[in-house]
């Protein structure tokens, strides 16, 4: 094994992620994609953590971050899902495209 | 205790203070608060008593003393007050006159019921000219110099219900500002010349040739355009006469002690500067004896009594200006000291006449008045006598002084003119004097005219004693190391009396009051007959050559249609094009520019992450 | 032999991330969310970290992807069958890509110092986590509880909206 593979596999589905994001009208969807974003940064630093060479303490620094991760985004999808039943409720759609109240 | 010299800038201080109070409070204090000027000039006086004597007795060291303002690395700009013997005789006749007037005052404003301005103005006049007779650079002294300025707006405006009034003190204001701006960039010259605005240090460059010869040439010029303006000399002297328009004691105090002397004052300060330039104390002496004759002969044909002494203001101003550029520092300083003694003597006693006549300056309209007010006929006499310099009054010796340093310093055709100009000076005091007081009174109000309150005629009173006595000074008297006021100014100068220059100006001087006193007091020769002999002349001496005509043509034509072709310029280009432009610009391309604004997620998602990837590539590129 | 491993989670991994982005029904995209997320767990568990590939499942399998099926169906979306990519999906795959590009080129010249693993057992992590990270995982805990209480105030229904 190398740490290379995780480097490797992270950036493939954050770029996943990233285009998910960028390509998809459903705001579920981007939440999804988001999610996928964040595991990519999880595995990386999975990675990093068991390929640290400075001894327990630090192989310990990668894995509490990601469950400080883990925490974080399960707080943003409650909320965004809330969002995303709120907009439903007085749009009747969670397109992104027909929430343009912001265009110029 | 005597206060020492580093002390001066109490002075003025104490005007600023009582100023401030009396601006701001003075309706609710008693009297109004005209006490407070009153005290902190006769506190302003007994300082300079006190300092007068410390430095006399300290053997006449020049002391300065300043406190930074602006310090910027290893170069500063100060406020710095320097006592010499220019400045402290400056600052005894300032204290002392303004004093007098603001006593004065007492009577003649009062019932006036902005009266507590009218000293609260006063004492700020007072104070500016002060700290300009004792600032010792030349920033400061601008500072002061456009104070100086203020105050006599605001004086001569003084009774800005009549509109003439509040356009004379406009006219004031404006003319001494075409000289004003002149004196600035003159400064700024200098500083930039010298990199510093002390004037010592500025006359010790010049005097090493540290400055260029045509900055100092044009320098010289603007600070001279400056003076000329202050002091009121051909082609600015306009806003003199006018002046007149403000209470009369005003009209003292600007004439004698503050204003118009300060121009006298700039000139003398940077005499030594001005010496360098080749030719130019020529142009200086000239400027001064044109005005000395020109403001002369108007002077005579005037029959408004404030006029006559306006005008002659601006004749002996001219006559100072003239000595200055003879180099006569000396002569010229002192008569600057006599000339304001008599003046505000003078323009007290008019006052008082006016006082007395319930404010007719008509002077034809008068006639006769010793009989009623002979406290004021007597000091009015002396005044004249003493311009008219007539001995032993003071204007004899400081008259001759000048004319020793005019043969001196330009030779004897100078010489002779300035005498045609001596006798025309006391021709015209002689004439006021007897229309005034002299012959019957001609008119019902002449006739019941009374004599003004003591508050008003005990000033003339100590006026005229100095105006008498002051001309002892000249002498060297047996006084330690004294050898005359001249000395003590400037100690290169020596009184000394000319056999042939001292008796023939004061023939000349005799035979105009001679003539004078035949033609107006004792009706042997017709005046009237002399105007009609030179008509055309003479009507021309009365429209005071049509200077002001000019000048209105001149701000008419050319000013005004200048300014309202600028003003097209500034609605069409600047306003419409310039500024409307580029907020209609702004405007236009906002329309364009929001249809970037979507409101699509999804294209802010992309726009962030083109950003990051381009951060992304510039980061891996900074860290190779 | 863990390279087999890893292979096979690293495929699960982005078939499913593919899965999510380019599904047309929303809850195909919402399974193969699952998958990406078992995948995850997998790598998590060749990465030595056991504590952390069940939280993995637990969460991610467990909660997210329940909650986000729950929430498709209290929205009741009608076009689920249709979800179709919007009119900058060429720019997102362009932007994809290249970053894809610039993160695979600067992972693969940097390279990386290869040493063994090592790993860490659970009630290390647990001591790490309680006593040297004991602050911020309270003030985790505070953000989680305020983002729950937040969804519950953002989603209760207020009086005069229920008709």
């Amino acid at each position: 094994m190398e740490l290379i593979y995780f480097q490797l596999l992270a950036a493939i589905l954050f770029c996943i992620g990233i285009y998910g994001v960028l390509a998809r009208r459903s705001a579920v969807l981007i939440l999804m994609s988001i999610e996928l974003m964040l595991n990519a940064v999880n595995i990386n630093l999975i990675g990093y953590a068991a390929f640290s060479s400075f001894g327990s303490a630090h192989r310990n620094l990668g894995q509490v971050l990601v469950i400080f991760i883990i925490t974080i985004a399960a707080a943003e999808l409650a909320l965004a899902m809330a969002i995303i039943l709120r907009l439903y409720r007085n749009k009747n759609n969670v397109n992104v495209d027909e929430l343009d109240i912001l265009k110029g | 205790m005597i206060l020492s010299a580093e002390f001066a800038w109490i002075i003025p201080g104490l005007a600023v203070i009582a100023f401030c109070i009396t601006s701001l409070f003075g309706k609710n204090l008693p009297y109004k608060g005209i006490f407070l000027p009153i005290a902190a000039a006769l506190l302003g006086f007994i300082f300079f008593c006190l300092i007068f004597v410390d430095f006399i007795s300290t053997g006449f060291n020049p002391t300065s003393v300043s406190i930074d303002w602006i310090v910027i690395d290893n170069w500063s700009i100060t406020w710095g007050f320097a006592i010499d013997e220019i400045s402290i005789l400056m600052l005894g006749l300032v204290t002392f006159i303004s004093l007098l007037v603001q006593i004065y005052s007492v009577g003649y404003m009062s019932g006036d019921s902005r009266i507590s301005w009218y000293f609260a103005v006063h004492a700020l006049f007072a104070g500016a000219m002060l700290a300009l007779v004792l600032a010792d650079n030349l920033l400061f002294l601008y500072f002061c110099w456009e104070l100086v300025g203020l105050g006599s707006y605001l004086l001569i405006g003084f009774w800005f219900e009549k509109k003439a009034a509040s356009e004379a003190a406009k006219k004031a204001f404006i003319t001494t500002r075409l000289g004003d701006v002149g004196l600035l960039i003159g400064i700024i010259l200098l500083f930039k010349a010298t990199g510093t605005f002390h004037i010592p240090s500025i006359i010790h460059a010049a005097q090493n040739g540290a400055i260029p010869e045509s900055t100092l040439m044009w320098s010289s010029l603007l600070l001279f355009l400056g003076a000329m303006g202050k002091s009121a000399q051909f082609p600015f002297h306009v806003w003199l006469p006018d002046a007149m328009e403000g209470p009369t004691p005003v009209s003292a105090l600007i004439h004698a002690a503050t204003m118009v002397v300060a121009g006298v004052y700039l000139i003398a300060r940077m005499l030594p500067l001005l010496e360098i330039v080749p030719g130019f104390l020529t142009l200086v002496a000239t400027v001064g004896l044109f005005t000395f004759l020109f403001a002369g002969i108007i002077a005579l044909v005037m029959t408004d009594i404030k006029k006559v002494l306006a005008y002659s203001t601006i004749s002996h101003l001219g006559l100072m200006v003239l000595t200055l550029g003879a180099g006569g520092l000396a002569a010229a300083m002192f008569h600057l000291v006599v000339h304001g003694f008599s003046k505000a003597l003078l323009f007290l006693g008019a006052g008082s006449v006016m006082h007395g006549m319930n404010g007719e300056t008509d002077c034809w309209k008068m006639g006769g008045l010793r009989r009623n007010m002979s406290v004021t006929g007597v000091t009015f006499l002396v005044g004249c006598l003493s311009l008219a310099g007539i001995v032993p009054l003071s204007g004899f010796f400081s008259k001759d002084e000048m004319l020793l340093s005019i043969h001196e310093g330009l030779g004897p055709i100078f010489l002779f003119i300035t005498l045609a100009g001596v006798f025309l000076s006391s021709l015209y005091m002689i004439r006021l004097f007897c229309v005034i007081f002299i012959g019957e009174p001609r008119s019902e109000g002449a006739k019941n005219s009374h004599e003004s309150p003591r508050v008003m005629t005990y000033p003339l009173v100590i006026l005229a004693v100095f105006g008498t006595v002051l001309g002892v000074l000249a002498l060297p008297l047996p006084l330690g190391d004294f050898e005359g006021l001249g000395n003590f100014i400037d100690s290169k100068h020596h009184f000394h009396l000319s056999p042939w220059i001292t008796p023939l100006s004061l023939l000349i001087a005799l035979s105009g009051l001679v003539i004078g006193y035949m033609c107006y007091g004792y009706h042997k020769i017709s005046h009237h007959l002399v105007a009609l002999r030179f008509g055309y002349l003479y009507k021309l001496t009365v429209s005071k050559f049509y200077i002001d005509e000019i000048y209105q043509w001149i701000i008419d034509k050319i000013v005004l249609s200048a300014a309202r072709f600028i003003s097209i310029f500034d609605r069409v280009v600047v306003n419409d094009t310039g500024v409307d432009g580029i907020g209609v610009s702004v405007l236009l391309s906002a329309f364009k520019v929001r249809l970037i604004q979507t409101g699509k997620l999804y294209n802010y998602a992309a726009a962030m992450g083109i950003g990051i990837f381009f951060m992304a590539v510039m980061w891996i590129l900074a860290s190779n | 032999m863990s390279v087999v491993f890893f292979a096979i989670a690293a495929i699960l991994v982005i078939s499913g991330g593919i899965g999510v982005v380019a599904a047309r029904n929303i809850v195909y995209a919402a399974l193969s969310l699952l998958v990406a997320m078992v995948g995850t767990a997998g790598v998590f568990l060749i990465g030595l970290a056991e504590f952390l590939a069940l939280v993995q499942l637990l969460i991610y399998g467990g909660a997210v992807v329940i909650v986000i099926l729950f929430s498709l169906m209290l929205t009741k979306i009608q076009d689920f069958e249709f979800l179709t990519a919007n009119k900058q999906w060429p720019i997102a795959l362009i932007v994809a890509i290249f970053l894809l590009g610039l993160l695979g080129i600067s992972i693969l010249v940097e390279g990386s110092a290869t040493t063994t693993m090592g790993s860490t057992n659970i009630s290390e992590l647990g001591l790490s986590l309680f006593s040297d990270w004991a602050i911020p995982f309270e003030l985790a805990s505070l953000v989680l509880l305020i983002a729950l209480i937040g969804a519950v105030v953002v989603v209760r229904r207020d009086n005069g909206e229920d008709k």
